[in-house]
């Protein structure tokens, strides 16, 4: 009797979880099936291993470098401008906190293509940016259609998911072990370098990746504010499948290096900070 | 205690959010001295010892330290350490980093020299060879141990003690506590500790401080504070004690509970009021005839050291300690030394603290509210 | 928790099946799915006419049922192809460009329709006969089974009168006139854009000679340094705005952005592309009948003025061009434009229009277009800086374990 209690059990726990498990087939699982088959197979469903090796030369090389590079120092910037943010935000008092959190967020409700959008209205050589410059009589700066502009938008899209993984951190860091290490005799400075930067380098590893990948993969931020006169790794994958020069093969293939590449520098970042064990922020 | 004074608290007041946390403290702490605040919760003494940390500024009053004024020195410059109530380690490091942060702090590079002090701190705690240990992984005895540690490695004069040992069961405290003993004395460094548990206090202290609600009833030697409390709230806090109404007739004579005593203390005038303090242990069972006075016992308790007997006499109920074995629901003698009186005067805290019909503030009140007036 | 499981599933299924119902046709009212370029129908913005809810109403007067048009856009005959070839949607009425029917043809993609049966059996009133003779037999659709042409265009160059010298417009070669570095726009795609080269030099832009589209690509990648942006849409906004000075684009298109900046001008150069579009229905439609209702209610006087002077492209409609009101309104510039002197559209379409590449040219093709929109890496600094920062989060973190390792060396 007990016995098929319990079966009956799991059985309905398993039911209750299936959604779960059926989503993840359907939207996950096999599309990344799909993925393979369509990177290891040329038009005629032969297997071939070309599309990947195609990869290799010296211009798609050039597009992933491109892609990585911009990618990597908007991250950077990203993070140079998010930490000190997010270590303000969470040294302040609760009521202002909370309207600054909120003003982290607003952005984010806001449709990224949106967003980019408006940056684009903002650097072109006849923008805001640039009339007003004029009326002031600096001249025009051209920004628009330039890598520094594409990294502008880039930081601006991703900023907040930047600040708000590092800020949640820090601001779970108990204020014991802030007054401990003041007792112990850390300054201002010396509590963060010593106790806050140690114990949020979880924050800031999940705020690289939430940056990171993104930038690596955009595409629209990159012809909008790029002129489309240089290709990232987003932009060639869209017209491989989308776009002008569609060969779902060559874009499986791209999408599955691009794929691995970001599972490499996440495993390359997780095992760093598994090492560091700076996971723990509650005190012991 | 070597009398030299490195502590003073003038006229220390503090209110957060509008409620007075502290109303006009003036303490003096002395070299080489284990001092402890005492009382309840919300008594203020926490604050006291934050505000001589440094992370709480008084509202008014200063605090001075070896004859400077301190107020506006932050925690980080001041010659004080601290062990917090819930260790406060900083779990990103093991345990020789989290000794060794001090002296880091302070600008200390030579590893030999670090790594010397530190093994010398780890042995003076009793944790030798726990150096690789990470924090998570100790016990809460071991965890206190590093956090002494961590402390005093800096060579501070004043170490800040914020109810260390209230996570840690009872053997294990006892057993700290005799070791925190050791240490004051052989470090020399002053101790304020903070506790709510009297038996603490009184064991490991030179110097008690009840307090209450923000203000300072009493300061003296443990002896002192146990034998000769200077008011009704302080005799009910320290230990348990019969507060009994009473009328000093004459120096030397007290009535109390309808019988005239012989007691041992003078100065109170002629037919003054006043409170009596009779501690339970020094109650004698007799029989009834004997007695110097008789009671209707209601409770009788093993506690296993001694019986509690709860007896009413004269309509106020009595607690008695004894080995000797009372059967409940009879009626005893009892007679008390002259010495085991402890005469107060009246005070506003006076005819607070009830008697045994029930030990604590809550149920009191229940059975004023409740139950048949005494 | 398990009851909590239970409710939740339940509520999942219960909203699937809610989603899935909704989108079925409930039998109140019929569907019909139409799929159109963007900006390409009257649609009742600045007070044109709206031509769904229009047909809406003329339908259920046909027929005496409801009906709901469900319309959507595409940016190009790519995206269009993807999504029908893909065989999971179906439209019902599609406007495809002339060659992209053709490949549609060959593929088995479209359905045989014919207009003048449907509308005898539904009692409608009949507009297919006026469509110009011009324009029919066409090059994609000889017999006219599949398709009924809604608009035509050709391709020429816009450019602001205010940024550039009257003495250097004309031809192709203004795309290319590197005294406007960084103020010309290029299409972002691989026909119209290497058509363009293909047209200057003079090649066929339906080549099969690997050689001609070598020759096209040498010519992107010379004029890629003095490209603004390769765009589509945005080039609306950007002439517009005056942020470029020169582009190629449709006729029809540049009368929109004249609307909005009247410092535009335009002109053919000698060789350039023209195109049709034309309605067609998809094979997989589940209601070819109203999707060719909707057709010839396209074509009636009212909706296909309208249309035309709302999208401004030509119509191959006559009783759009022969409408005096119509060319009234157009104005003697854009009749001049869109229906010029001495055009002789067949033979044009036939020259110049974008017929369909074989596999392998398209591929070529493809990959062509894909190796220059490659080509260039970015400047130098970004490089560098991107080398700066690399070697400076190593150095931290390097330093940061060599002090670990120091200090580890003590316990």
């Amino acid at each position: 009797m007990a016995a098929r209690g319990t079966r009956g059990q799991g059985l309905m726990a398993r039911a209750a979880a299936s959604p779960h498990i059926v989503w993840s087939v359907l939207f996950i699982i096999a599309p990344l099936l799909f993925v393979v088959y369509y990177t290891f197979t040329d038009a005629d469903g032969a297997f071939t291993t070309e599309n990947v090796s195609r990869l290799f030369t010296s211009n798609y090389v050039l597009i992933f470098v491109n892609s990585v590079c911009l990618a990597f120092i908007a991250t950077v910037i990203c993070l140079v401008i998010a930490y000190p943010t997010a270590y303000l935000f969470s040294r302040m008092k609760a009521k202002r906190q909370r309207a600054a959190v909120l003003l982290i967020m607003i952005p984010l409700w806001m449709n990224f293509l949106i967003t980019t959008y408006s940056w684009m209205t903002l650097l072109e050589d006849t923008g805001i940016i640039n009339s007003a410059l004029r009326r002031i009589g600096l001249g025009a700066a051209h920004m628009i259609n330039t890598p520094g502009a594409v990294v502008v938008g880039m930081v601006f899209c991703f900023l907040p998911y930047m600040i708000l993984p590092i800020y949640t951190v820090m601001s779970g860091i108990d204020e014991k072990l802030l007054e401990a290490s003041a007792d112990l005799g850390c300054n201002g400075w010396q509590r963060l370098v010593r106790v806050v930067m140690p114990m949020s380098l979880s924050g800031v590893v999940s705020g690289i990746t939430m940056v990171f990948v993104p930038s690596i993969s955009t595409f629209y931020i990159s012809q909008k504010l790029g002129g489309g006169t240089f290709q990232l790794i987003g932009d060639t994958i869209e017209s491989y499948f989308v776009g002008s020069a569609i060969n779902y093969h060559f874009g499986a293939a791209l999408s599955l290096v691009l794929m691995v590449l970001i599972l490499i520098s996440m495993a390359v970042m997780n095992h760093y900070t598994d090492s560091e064990s700076g996971e723990r922020t509650k005190m012991v | 205690m070597n009398g030299k004074k490195l502590i003073e608290l003038r006229g220390i007041t503090k209110a957060f959010d509008g409620e007075v946390v502290l109303d006009n403290i003036s303490l003096d702490i002395y070299e080489d001295e284990f001092i402890t605040l005492l009382g309840p919760s919300g008594c203020g003494k926490t604050t006291t010892l934050r505000i001589i940390g440094g992370f709480e500024t008084p509202d008014k009053g200063d605090v001075i330290f070896d004859g400077k004024r301190i107020n506006d020195t932050p925690p980080h410059k001041r010659h004080i350490n601290t062990v917090f109530q819930k260790y406060a380690l900083f779990p990103h490091l093991n345990v020789y980093e989290n000794i060794a942060f001090g002296l880091r702090v302070s600008g200390l590079k030579d590893e030999e020299e670090i790594s010397r002090r530190v093994r010398e701190m780890l042995e003076m705690v009793n944790l030798r060879g726990f150096e690789r240990r990470h924090v998570t992984k100790l016990s809460g005895g071991q965890q206190q141990r590093v956090a002494i540690a961590r402390a005093l490695i800096n060579k501070p004069r004043v170490l800040l003690l914020d109810e260390p040992l209230g996570a840690l069961d009872l053997k294990l405290r006892k057993d700290m506590q005799n070791e925190l003993k050791g240490m004051q004395k052989r470090t020399g460094i002053t101790f304020i500790y903070v506790t709510h548990d009297q038996e603490e206090a009184l064991s490991m202290s030179d110097t008690v401080v009840v307090m209450n609600n923000g203000s300072i009833m009493q300061i003296g030697t443990p002896t002192d504070i146990y034998n000769e409390p200077s008011n009704a709230y302080v005799a009910d806090f320290i230990g348990e004690s019969n507060i009994v109404d009473g009328v000093m007739l004459d120096d030397y004579s007290v009535k109390l509970a309808g019988h005239t005593f012989v007691c041992v203390d003078k100065g109170f005038g002629k037919n003054t009021p006043v409170d009596v303090v009779i501690r339970p242990e020094d109650v004698d069972v007799v029989p009834t005839a004997e007695g110097e006075l008789c009671g209707h016992v209601v409770s009788v308790t093993f506690k296993g050291v001694h019986y509690e007997v709860i007896v009413d006499i004269d309509g106020f109920k009595w607690m008695i300690q004894t080995t000797d074995y009372v059967a409940p629901d009879t009626d005893i003698g009892v007679k008390i030394e002259p010495d085991a009186f402890h005469i107060m005067n009246k005070s506003e805290y006076s005819g607070m603290f009830g008697d045994y019909s029930s030990f604590s503030d809550e149920l009191d009140q229940l059975s004023e509210n409740g139950g048949e007036d005494d | 928790m398990r009851k909590h499981g239970l409710l939740l599933s339940a509520a999942l299924c219960a909203s699937l099946l809610l989603f899935a119902l909704s989108s079925c046709s409930g039998g109140e009212h019929d569907d019909l799915y139409v799929y159109n370029w963007g900006e390409y129908i009257s649609d009742g913005s600045e007070d044109s006419l709206n031509v769904t809810e229009e047909f809406e109403a003329y339908y259920e007067e046909l027929t005496g049922r409801p009906m709901k048009v469900h319309y959507t856009t595409y940016p190009s005959n790519e995206d269009m192809y993807a999504k029908i070839s893909g065989g999971t949607s179906n439209y019902d009425v599609i406007i495809p460009s002339d060659y992209m029917i053709e490949r549609m043809i060959g593929e088995g993609l479209l359905s045989e329709i014919d207009i003048e049966a449907v509308c005898e059996k539904y009692g409608a009133e009949c507009y297919y006969e006026y469509i110009g003779d011009d324009y029919r037999g066409l090059f994609y659709d000889p017999e006219d089974k599949y398709s009924v042409p809604y608009t035509y265009g050709r391709v020429g160059v816009i450019y602001n009168k205010t940024m550039v010298d009257e003495e250097d417009l004309g031809g192709w070669e203004l795309l290319w006139n590197e005294k406007y570095a960084g103020k010309i726009l290029q299409f972002n795609n691989s026909r119209d854009g290497f058509a363009t080269a293909m047209y200057m030099a003079g090649d066929d832009v339906n080549s099969t000679d690997p050689e001609v589209w070598r020759r096209a690509q040498a010519e992107m990648l010379r004029q890629k340094p003095i490209i603004q942006s390769y765009v589509m849409d945005e080039i609306y906004n950007k002439m517009e705005s005056g942020e470029a000075a020169i582009s190629a684009y449709y006729a029809g298109d540049y009368f929109t952005m004249l609307d909005i900046n009247e410092d535009l001008g335009f002109y053919y150069p000698e060789r350039t592309n023209v195109f049709v579009d034309a309605m067609c229905v998809p094979a997989g439609s589940a209601n070819k009948e109203a999707a060719q209702l909707f057709i010839n209610f396209m074509l009636s006087p009212e909706i296909a003025i309208a249309n035309a002077e709302y999208i401004y492209y030509a119509s191959p409609n006559s009783l759009v061009f022969e409408d005096e009101g119509y060319i009234e309104d157009m104005g003697e510039e854009a009749m001049e434009i869109l229906y010029p002197e001495g055009f002789s559209f067949a033979d044009e379409l036939n020259t110049y229009a974008y017929k369909n590449l074989d596999a392998k040219t398209l591929e070529l093709v493809n990959s062509l277009w894909e190796d220059m929109k490659i080509t260039g890496g970015l400047p130098a600094s970004v490089y560098v800086t991107a080398a700066v920062l690399a070697a400076a989060v190593a150095a931290l973190i390097i330093a940061a374990a060599v002090r670990r390792r120091r200090r580890a060396r003590w316990y």
